[in-house]
């Protein structure tokens, strides 16, 4: 490995990792939070993530392909985030409540 | 330290601190807060990755529409402070733990095995990639991907309906008939 200086030279590898940690902490942020809300946005918080490593796949390896693919996720994410929260809003007409224990039967 | 690392580590610190302040913040509109502040640190890593469509979509319609979204939807409900806002029980809040640092070291290792395949990515620059790559990338979307796009313009329009007869619905999807 000819670039040892981890510090200064920022490779593909940086942002990998950057990705990686930010994915994780949006997977913990849905495991751990009982708010429907707040597992939606990290839900877009790993997304996001997955973005990063398509622009850094994009730009280490000279290919322009990566970015029209975050582009798509980014229109699907707007439009998962438009139908979660019309989801949630109903949920919230009918128990007056966003911690997701009140409907984790998904029945009527 | 150079400009560009330095540029990098700091964004790479938002970043981090903010996406974890997502997770752990016991009040949405906090949460709300810390996730633009996540996605405008990352419109600025796209910047700096030569993706400065992207990094303007970013900000556009990440930090501006979808939150938006988000904050109208939090006013909406007029939520009390959240009492419990993690998951229950000792055990299974730590085995969920177990399994994300496992999930973590998986990731990370997947992708030190897969960097080595690549042709030397540290060594392949930005040379290949077009200086003004949102001209490529606005020609490449829509000579190659024309079909996906207009797809994509298909499944908006029922977005948008399919979102308005899920909000006007009476009980939403629990209604009874």
């Amino acid at each position: 490995m000819p670039s040892t200086d981890v510090i200064n030279q920022i490779g593909l590898s940086h942002y990998l990792v950057l990705s990686a940690a930010l994915f994780t902490m949006g997977f913990l942020g849905v495991l751990m939070r009982r708010n429907v809300l707040v597992m939606m946005m990290c839900i877009e918080l790993m997304l996001n993530a997955v973005n990063l490593t398509f622009i850094a796949f994009s730009k280490f390896s000279g290919r322009i392909d990566g970015q029209i693919m975050v582009f798509f996720v980014m229109t699907i994410a707007a439009a998962e985030a438009a139908v979660g929260l019309a989801i949630i809003v109903s949920i919230f007409k009918r128990y007056r409540e966003v911690n997701i224990r009140f409907f984790e039967h998904l029945k009527g | 330290m150079t400009a560009d690392a330095f540029i990098f580590w700091f964004l790479s610190l938002v970043a981090v601190t903010s996406g974890l302040s997502v997770v752990m913040m016991a009040n949405p509109i906090y949460s709300a807060l810390s996730l633009a502040m996540t996605m405008v640190s990352l419109a600025a890593l796209f910047a700096t990755l030569g993706a400065y469509f992207i990094a303007g979509v970013q900000v556009i319609v990440y930090a501006g529409a979808v939150m938006v979204l988000f904050v109208i939807v939090l006013m909406l409900f007029d939520l009390r402070e959240e009492t419990k806002a993690f998951t229950r029980g000792q055990v299974s809040g730590a085995l969920k733990i177990a399994m994300i640092g496992f999930l973590a070291g998986l990731i990370v290792m997947v992708m030190a095995q897969g960097v080595k395949f690549l042709a030397a990515p540290d060594v392949v620059d930005a040379a290949k990639l077009p200086e003004d790559s949102s001209k490529a990338l606005g020609l490449v979307l829509f000579n190659r991907h024309i079909f996906g796009f207009e797809a994509l313009g298909v499944l908006l329009l029922v977005v948008a309906v399919g979102t308005v007869a899920l909000a006007r619905s009476k009980g939403g999807t629990h209604a009874k008939h």
